[in-house]
């Protein structure tokens, strides 16, 4: 039934499956690290949702007085990059390396010997997040988009990701010998991509002191990369593993994965500059990024077509499974996030999109619609099986995805009109710049309105999560939540247990 | 072994092509720009920023200024910046060669700054900004920056940088209301925003 698949017959070969109240070895042995970073990442994205909220009011209204117009520290040049700093570094982060670390530890079947080393890199990336945070609300920013963590603070996050980065490789190459899987390489890939695009930025950027113009270079090199060797990577691991494995069936072609893998190892770091079009840079160094999101369609689609054809005929049955449905969504999202990225990277189009709310809607629509859709996936998969209980309510866990969807959604749509019309209205000389910010107005109350559901949807995910410990879920429910409909669906009990 | 050996070399070997292009050549190269003279004046092109200026960087950082504001000029076949008045010829690596850090930017719910201090030559217009910007621009979404400033009784005379307030915002009698040190910095170095010398890679654009 599973012939070519390593990750389903490595799974079985795992012998007989447990009841989900006694965790696997491997699960005992990572569970601690992997749920400080889980509960890490929660805590993170409920502050970045505090100062989202704030920032997109005070986008439309500065002066009213939720916007708290006079205090340093909560206005709008703050609290949009602790937001995205929160979210990026502390959500994002935290919750992929938390999923990261999980996937490694199962794919290599050695449990850890001591899981000191990734508690302790938690309780590092927390502090030096903390402590840059802080900073920067404090005005001690360091003032590069994505890299605003002051020197100090990146240093300590950066020695957080070294321990979490070496147990990595470690753990890798200690692995009980065998056919590797497609989720590693992508999770692995990611660790180093991360620890060198981050290392080398800060160190380019703020101790070897980079030249005026080259700094823009260097900073959207880094913020491109982030996005594509770091999000992406980890992201696409985790599909990779949980598609076929609700659907039981192994992935549908393995080079196609590995075409994608590679692909995207090529022309990930070379996106970042369409952001700089028409910018004081070498032209070739925008042609070459925008020739390179244009060739990124290539992975794109490669994933896309893999996992439509795994996921092909079983979804019907599976589409009440919640940690499907966010799968689904996550990896639709990317599809259509490439197909945009690629579309506004053209000269003709980015010319009018760029500088305007599209870009913004854009990048949210990977950050939130992609990849943090594929992450409250695999949190719904992955913390019942270490916490070994089931989620206290499947009502709740829909009101999540729905308030996720109809929030991003609104707010990619809002943000692309509004956007198109303030390009447009930039593009026209005679159109005084108070008459643009007119002509927006509108779509960033909507803004606020998407926003505030987002929020919203996270606060039910954070309470969701906190309840998950706190509150045996009753008998009658048990089966019924998250797991259940994939092991009725499927009939097969106990795999879905192992996975 | 063999697939970590594999996976690093690949990894790295592919990725390392863009960290060189994007990351280490403009590193070296920037560092190495060159003034140019003006034949005919003699002039050096970029005159350099006045010492105020990176302190006012410092401020217009934290602030975060650029979230919203950019500051580099497109050439005319590629968008309308040089028709809106920003600049009359594109921007280029040479102009930022002085900037202790670069903020170019990509949102432009503002104007571009480019060329602020060209377009205003009054601190007061920008402290008045600052303080309160619909005074200034009433369709304007710009926060007011009133923690630069300082409301004080006068001493004797009025101070010479006080803030020139009109209605609701007049300081009550007898006082002032004055930019504090990072006020003045961020205004300096607003001033201080002009690319508008000639430069022979980017000659201005024409009709």
């Amino acid at each position: 039934m599973m012939k070519q698949a390593a990750i389903s017959e490595r799974e079985i070969q795992r012998g007989p499956a447990t009841e989900l109240g006694g965790l696997s070895a491997v699960d005992r042995s990572i569970r601690v690290p992997v749920l400080i970073f889980f509960a890490s990442g929660v805590f993170w994205l409920i502050v970045a949702s505090a100062f989202w909220l704030l920032a997109s009011s005070q986008m439309h209204k500065p002066t009213t007085w939720w916007a708290f117009p006079g205090v340093a520290w909560l206005s709008f040049g703050r609290s949009y990059p602790v937001f995205l700093n929160c979210f990026v570094y502390g959500w994002a982060a935290c919750a992929g390396i938390g999923a990261g670390i999980w996937l490694l530890a199962r794919f290599c079947h050695v449990p850890l010997r001591s899981s000191l080393f990734p508690i302790l890199a938690g309780v590092t990336w927390n502090i030096g997040l903390a402590v840059g945070v802080l900073s920067i609300l404090a005005g001690a920013t360091a003032g590069f988009q994505l890299l605003e963590l002051p020197s100090y603070a990146a240093f300590i996050l950066f020695l957080g990701l070294l321990m979490v980065g070496l147990w990595a490789v470690t753990m890798f190459w200690n692995r009980k010998p065998g056919p590797t899987y497609i989720s590693q390489w992508y999770i692995l890939g990611a660790f180093l991509w991360f620890s060198w695009i981050y290392a080398t930025a800060n160190i380019l950027l703020t101790f070897a002191g980079a030249p005026g113009p080259a700094q823009p270079a260097i900073n959207w090199w880094y913020v491109g990369s982030l996005l594509d060797l770091w999000l992406t990577p980890i992201a696409l691991g985790i599909a990779y593993y949980l598609i076929p494995k609700l659907v039981q069936r192994p992935v549908y072609s393995y080079r196609l994965a590995l075409f994608g893998f590679w692909s995207l190892a090529l022309f990930g770091g070379w996106t970042g500059m369409t952001q700089l079009m028409g910018g004081p840079l070498p032209a070739w160094m925008i042609t070459a990024s925008i020739v390179a999101k244009v060739l990124m369609l290539l992975p794109v689609l490669a994933v896309a077509a893999n996992y439509h054809l795994t996921i092909k005929g079983s979804f019907e049955e599976l589409r009440w499974n919640p940690v499907v449905r966010f799968i689904v969504i996550g990896s639709m999202a990317y599809t259509a996030y490439a197909v945009e990225g690629s579309l506004i990277s053209f000269r003709s189009i980015g010319q009018i999109t760029q500088f305007t709310l599209i870009t913004v809607g854009h990048n949210q629509l990977g950050l939130f619609g992609f990849y943090s859709m594929i992450l409250f996936g695999a949190y719904y998969y992955i913390v019942p099986r270490l916490v070994g209980r089931q989620w206290l309510s499947q009502a709740m866990v829909m009101a999540h995805f729905w308030f996720c969807v109809v929030g991003i959604g609104l707010l990619f749509f809002d943000l692309t009109i509004g956007g198109s019309i303030q390009g447009f209205a930039l593009q026209d000389p005679q159109i005084p710049m108070a008459a643009v910010s007119d002509l927006i107005q509108p779509f960033l109350i909507v803004q606020n309105v998407a926003v505030l559901l987002l929020v919203v949807a996270n606060l039910i995910f954070a309470a969701a999560f906190a309840l998950i410990f706190l509150i045996s879920a009753p008998v009658k429910y048990r089966g019924a939540a998250v797991e259940s409909s994939a092991e009725a669906t499927n009939k097969i009990g106990s795999e879905v247990s192992v996975a | 072994m063999n697939k970590l050996t594999g996976l690093f070399f690949g990894v790295f070997l592919l990725f390392g092509v863009s960290w060189l292009a994007f990351a280490a050549y403009p590193y070296i190269t920037f560092a190495g720009l060159q003034r140019t003279k003006d034949e005919a004046t003699g002039a050096l092109a970029p005159p350099g920023n006045p010492g105020t200026a990176d302190q006012g960087a410092r401020v217009y950082a934290a602030n975060g200024c650029f979230y919203c504001h950019s500051q580099f000029v497109r050439d005319k076949n590629a968008g309308s910046d040089i028709d809106r008045k920003w600049g009359k010829r594109r921007t280029v690596a040479r102009d930022y060669m002085f900037d202790r850090q670069v903020f170019l930017g990509t949102s432009r719910l503002g104007a571009d700054l480019t060329n602020v201090g060209d377009r205003q030559t009054d601190p007061q217009w920008f402290y008045r900004l600052l303080y309160n910007p619909p005074a200034v621009s009433p369709e304007s979404v710009m926060p007011a920056y009133r923690w630069l400033f300082e409301t004080r009784a006068i001493q004797g005379q009025l101070s010479a940088d006080a803030v020139k307030l009109e209605g609701k915002d007049a300081p009550p009698p007898g006082y002032e209301v004055v930019p504090t040190a990072e006020g003045k910095a961020l205004v300096d170095y607003l001033l201080s925003l002009k690319k508008n010398y000639p430069l022979p890679e980017a000659p201005e654009a024409t009709e």
